[in-house]
């Protein structure tokens, strides 16, 4: 590799390390002072990074056609560095080497190349796509599957390929084919069921055996046995379609006893749960059966146990155990202690959980956890629970929203006070007498509102952390979409619904026209003028902030209120821009001692 | 004289004339004048019947009885002799009035287009005032109501005066049918209607008929269906050619919807001239009361017939039967005879009327709903070398952008292949749109097998196909680009596929050879510049710096897009700041980089 890259390869590490969790938990006031030298830190990390790949790579990338072989060489093995087995240090640039190379390989017909960059490009496309799918998005999934195809159609020049490894490139695309059906309908599953059904046809057949023997054969099937198993997200979603049940069983017995044949015996956790919910899913056994089961196995697990089986145990199983319980009545009521305990334990669990160990399918149970959240009335409220989670992750995000969810609550107040028309229709209140009667519901909403809004973004922080240089197109769009992902957590529960608008609308411009997302309408919004002030006192901390997530970097009061005024109408409701302006005296008494009281707010939490 | 109905019966259909003779007035009567004059008796015919016998005038009472009818003739000679003036004079004044109205209206309709366009112009001007733009659009809806009472008000003269004439020649009806819905359809949904369209037998697919005069009728029956139905009611259209003799076919259209409907009484008045019913909610709606007319005029004059049934607050239905010649219908092509169609299409009714055209025409298909499956199944062809010969697809489909599906479909199968849009909308609407995501043609819905035929014929092989084996799919005739790239290959990769496009190219190979190379040439000699980024010299920033402050009428309209390797989002930025249009990064989609050009110049253009 070259020195550049070298160099670029550590500074994404010392990035992603500037950007970890505290460890402990440090004094409020020097925690602000540390985080700000972190921050100068990180922005000279990813300026100089910038600056590499503006000087020593996008030259070569801008004329690619005409790179040399060795340069070429170079680029793979760049693109190569960055990711281990699936935990890329940078998966945007990752994914712009291989489509820059693919391009060279087209054009100058080099099969074998190409095929490994189809392949690869797919695989960076698989996992900015799965943590797109954590908002519901497709965005990737089609062009991730073509180019998976197009890699496996070369099946048909088979025998004129040589290489041994690019013939396995072939079946492994093939064989990820299945990947992008991961939607929990019976559509998807049965395009799942007929990928993976067609690469084992070919990974079975002796024939292909014969003239490639060197390819782990055994490797390559029984991953497409664990493929196949994950269907059963499709029956744990209430599709009872006899032939996904089927396959899935034949694929949970073949995963079970590969594993069992192997020296140890040990079959991992989620080999085992497969095996039961397919019996289950087959009709073999009772739904109090494999409940049963997942408790066994649950309390069994050390509930500091910070290894794969471990976070598999005790941030995956309460998801699974939910998710069974919701298409149960009955149970759902009678397990009702076995849950809540669960989710005690879980916000433990995160609470301690070491920083460095938040891998993207972590993080991805993590999640699951929230979207099967069952929430009992004089139960853990999800709200309560998302809070601690969204601490966790982000505390510094935490206290970001916390000043802003302070700055919200006092601009009712005095909205209340200097024009209370300006609230009219807010949680259904019509005239300036109810709204003063309800003053505190209109705080309490405002003030969750900001402490919720931005919860989608805990889906995409271990990407965003990695991310150590300049926003590329397609990381911005990825980015934006935590707007969804926020929106989709919140709809789950009672406790979060009314908030939705809030999360999902945040980033819209006032005048409908900027920001995003389109999907965001104000005509829908119940409480907009609550939306509208929300974002306004957000954007106003934003301003301020010192990470540098602001459009200007940190702006002192008077310059973040100047520059509020010239987005008034535009980007921010004027009636809340004007209402800030007033209450400069107010706030920039606040903002004196507010962010040690945000980071306070935030250590106490996370303490539990 | 008195006269018993049934048994009697009489009739005295005369004129001065021809009088009848008094002495052989029984045996003078036809049955069928019997049924006639029996039918005035029961009904109120609406102008006075006069008896001629000999010099004489009479005219008549009917007095019903309980099994036969009194008629009580008068002698009128007198008020007859003098009401035929009158009568004469009226009808001169009449044709008078005709002539008036049509001549006045033409005069009218002229000064009227110009103030519609101009209607237009304004109001596509950005930055009114509300309140001027809020008077131009009611000028706008105002002008629109005139210039139909104008044109209803001209037809109808020609109508009266004989001057409309029947002018029939061999028509598709597929593209008859096809341009009444572009029309009709939009004008149901932005009432709020639902649009049925039920499709009967086709006898036969090409008729010698009059399409300007049939359209007319259809979309005039249309059009009252949405005028006359309140938002959320529904409106079915059925179509059917049936078979009426060896050269003869019978159209059969009905229009039915769930609106207002009419009264009995208005039904006898319905289609006469300016007649409107007299009920609050028609008065709401504008109409000059001349479209029925015209409508069952121009049904005569194509040798049909109309029928009307109506029901107050239930409905109407309108019946047209109208018989035209058959024109041939070509053979099918044979050579599509096992070609492979990959149809897309989530409209399950829809996607079995196409599926099962498509096998009649011997072509073999598979069907995908979604854009998963489409996907799904474009891989499986890859893996098992069983390649399609055409995609076809509806212009929507559940859950995806087509645009995006189809731009990447292109990219996945290459260019070869005829990609085909089935579609109801007007093409000349989305052309633009679907093409630049790789649409090859369209096939128009209604589908009918001759047009599919002979579409899917006009893809395969052939002189189309020549056109389609070319990447370049927006059309950029006639343009002429500057691109400054410094890299001598992708000059010549850019230049080749743009080239292909029919755009003209000049190239630099620095920012300063552009700039000195647009600063030497006549306003208005590119009509766009591709702008690589990094360059020797001088890079494109601030090239496209120096051009844009160039003293020059086009150096600051001038589309320019940067073409780079520079994907950070401030480098799009910091592009856009610089005066450029748009940012492409490289490596290049060409459809991206053709369908910006064509979007940017042709915006210029308009």
């Amino acid at each position: 590799m070259r020195e550049y890259q070298e160099k670029y390869l550590k500074n994404l590490r010392r990035v992603y390390e500037l950007s970890a969790i505290p460890a402990g938990l440090p004094d409020p006031r020097e925690y602000a002072s540390e985080r700000a030298l972190r921050s100068r830190e990180l922005q000279k990390l990813k300026e100089e990074n910038t600056a590499m790949l503006r000087r020593e790579l996008f030259p070569l990338l801008d004329n690619i056609i005409t790179a040399l072989p060795g340069e070429i060489q170079n680029l793979e093995e760049f693109a190569a560095s960055m990711n281990d087995r699936g935990m890329y240090l940078d998966l945007g640039l990752c994914w712009y080497l291989h489509n820059a190379i693919i391009t060279y390989a087209r054009h100058w017909g080099e099969r074998d190349l190409l095929i490994r960059h189809l392949y690869h490009g797919a695989m960076s496309l698989f996992y900015m796509q799965e943590i797109l799918r954590r908002a519901e998005r497709t965005d990737h999934c089609r062009k991730m599957s073509l180019l998976f195809g197009e890699a496996a159609s070369y099946i048909r020049q088979y025998d004129q390929i040589e290489d041994m490894e690019t013939r396995g490139y072939i079946h492994r695309a093939m064989g990820n084919l299945a990947l992008a059906y991961a939607g929990l309908d019976e559509a998807d599953g049965r395009r799942k069921l007929s990928a993976i059904r067609r690469s084992l046809q070919i990974l079975e057949d002796p024939v292909y055996h014969e003239k490639s023997p060197g390819l782990p054969w055994k490797l390559y099937i029984t991953k497409s046995h664990q493929e196949r198993t994950t269907a059963l997200g499709v029956l744990r979603a209430g599709v009872a379609d006899p032939q996904i049940q089927h396959e899935v069983m034949v694929s949970a017995e073949y995963v079970m006893d590969e594993f069992s044949r192997r020296p140890g015996g040990q079959v991992p956790l989620r080999w085992r749960y497969a095996y039961e919910a397919a019996q289950y899913h087959c009709g073999v056994r009772t739904l109090s059966y494999l409940l049963n089961w997942l408790e066994g196995v649950y309390m069994e697990r050390d509930e500091q146990d910070y290894s794969p089986e471990g976070f598999y145990c005790n941030m995956f199983l309460p998801a699974l155990y939910a998710s069974y319980l919701d298409h149960s009545r009955e149970d759902l009521y009678s397990k009702k202690y076995v849950l809540s305990f669960m989710y005690r334990r879980l916000e433990k669990y995160v609470r301690r959980m070491p920083d460095h160990q938040l891998s993207e399918s972590t993080l991805s149970n993590l999640l699951a956890c929230l979207q099967s959240f069952v929430e009992y009335p004089d139960g853990i409220q999800e709200k309560d629970f998302i809070m601690t989670l969204v601490v966790c992750r982000s505390p510094d995000g935490y206290a970001a929203s916390y000043m802003a969810a302070q700055i919200a609550r006092r601009m009712v107040k005095r909205a209340l006070k200097d024009c209370p028309e300006a609230l009219l229709g807010a949680l259904g209140l019509n005239d300036a007498e109810s709204l003063r009667a309800q003053r505190g519901s209109l705080e309490e909403f405002v003030y969750e509102a900001c402490l919720l809004h931005n919860v989608g973004d805990m889906a995409f922080s271990n990407f965003r952390r990695r991310i150590g240089r300049s926003l590329l197109e397609e990381d911005e769009n990825l980015i934006r979409c935590h707007v969804y992902a926020g929106a989709k957590l919140l709809s789950q529960s009672p406790s979060t619904r009314p908030y939705v608008y809030a999360a999902l609308g945040h980033h819209r411009f006032f005048d409908g026209i900027g920001g995003y997302p389109a999907e965001y309408h104000r005509s829908e919004d119940p409480n907009v003028m609550l939306t509208d002030l929300v974002s306004a006192a957000i954007h106003l901390v934003r301003l301020m902030d010192d990470r540098g997530t602001g459009p200007d970097g940190s702006l002192p009061l008077d310059e973040a209120l100047a520059k509020l005024r010239s987005e008034s109408g535009t980007r921010l409701s004027p009636v809340w821009c004007g209402l800030l302006i007033k209450m400069e005296p107010e706030l920039r008494e606040y903002l004196r001692s507010g962010q040690a009281e945000a980071f306070q707010a935030a250590f106490r939490l996370l303490r539990g | 004289m008195a006269f018993a109905r049934g048994s009697h019966a009489l009739i005295y259909h005369n004129s001065a004339a021809s009088p009848l003779d008094p002495e052989t007035l029984f045996e003078s009567l036809t049955a069928p004048e019997a049924g006639a004059f029996s039918a005035a008796l029961d009904g109120s015919p609406e102008a006075p019947v006069f008896l001629h016998v000999g010099e004489e005038v009479y005219d008549l009472l009917p007095v019903p009885g309980d099994s036969a009818v009194c008629c009580l003739f008068q002698k009128v000679t007198g008020y007859y002799n003098r009401t035929r003036d009158t009568l004469d004079q009226a009808i001169m004044a009449s044709q008078a009035k005709t002539t008036f109205l049509s001549e006045m209206s033409h005069d009218i309709r002229t000064p009227m287009g110009a103030i519609v366009g101009l209607t237009d112009i304004a109001l596509a001007q950005e930055g009114a005032p509300t309140k001027v733009s809020e008077c131009l659009e009611k000028i706008k809806v105002a002008s629109g109501h005139m210039m139909s009472l104008l044109n209803e008000v001209l037809d109808m003269s020609r109508i009266e005066s004989g001057r409309v004439q029947i002018q029939a020649e061999p028509t598709n009806i597929a593209d008859l049918l096809h341009e009444i819905l572009i029309v009709a359809k939009p004008q149901a949904a932005s009432g709020g209607l639902q649009f049925v369209l039920d499709m009967g037998r086709i006898a036969c697919e090409n008729l010698i008929l009059d399409a300007v005069r049939l359209k007319q009728v259809c979309l005039n029956l249309l059009s009252n269906a949405v005028k006359y139905t309140p938002k959320g009611g529904r409106i079915e259209l059925s179509f059917a050619v049936l078979p009426a003799g060896d050269d003869t076919v019978t159209m059969h259209v009905q229009v039915k919807d769930s609106g207002i409907g009419m009264s009995r009484e208005f039904l006898m008045k319905l289609f006469t001239p300016f007649e409107r019913e007299e009920k609050s909610s028609v008065h709401k709606i504008q109409g000059t009361g001349l479209g029925m007319t015209i409508t069952k005029n121009l049904v005569e004059l194509m040798g049909g017939q109309i029928q009307v049934e109506s029901e107050t607050d239930k409905g109407s239905c309108f019946t047209l039967d109208i018989p035209f010649p058959a024109g041939s219908d070509p053979e099918p092509d044979g050579s599509l005879k096992g070609c492979r169609v990959l149809l897309l299409d989530s409209d399950e009714r829809q996607a079995g009327l196409t599926l099962a055209l498509l096998e009649e025409l011997g072509l073999s298909c598979d069907w995908a709903s979604s854009a998963d499956d489409a996907v799904m199944l474009v891989n499986d062809s890859g893996i098992l070398g069983t390649e399609y010969q055409f995609l076809l697809t509806a212009d929507k489909l559940q859950g995806a952008e087509m645009t995006i599906l189809l731009s990447e479909l292109r990219g996945r199968l290459g260019p070869q292949l005829p990609i085909l849009l089935l579609t109801a909308s007007d093409w000349s609407q989305i052309e633009y749109v679907f093409t630049r995501s790789g649409v090859d043609g369209f096939i128009p819905l209604p589908l009918f097998k001759s047009k599919l035929a002979q579409s899917l014929s006009a893809h395969l092989g052939g002189g189309s196909r020549q056109a389609i084996a070319e990447p370049a799919r927006c059309d950029l005739s006639g343009l002429k680009l500057l691109l400054a790239e410094d890299n001598e290959l992708n000059r010549e990769i850019a230049g080749e596929l743009i080239g292909d496009a029919g755009a003209e190219i000049d190239f630099a190979e620095d920012g300063q050879q552009a700039v000195d190379m647009f600063a030497a040439s006549g306003p208005g000699t590119y009509d766009a510049i591709l702008m690589d980024v990094q360059m020797p010299v001088m890079n494109g920033l601030e090239a496209t710096a120096r051009l844009r402050s160039l003293q020059r009428p086009d150096a600051r309209t001038v589309p320019i897009i940067a073409m780079t390797a520079n994907a950070f989002v401030e480098d799009v930025k910091k592009s856009l700041e610089a005066g450029m249009n748009a940012h492409l990064s490289k490596p290049l989609d060409i459809d991206k980089v053709l369908s910006t050009i064509d979007g940017l110049t042709r915006g210029r253009q308009t």
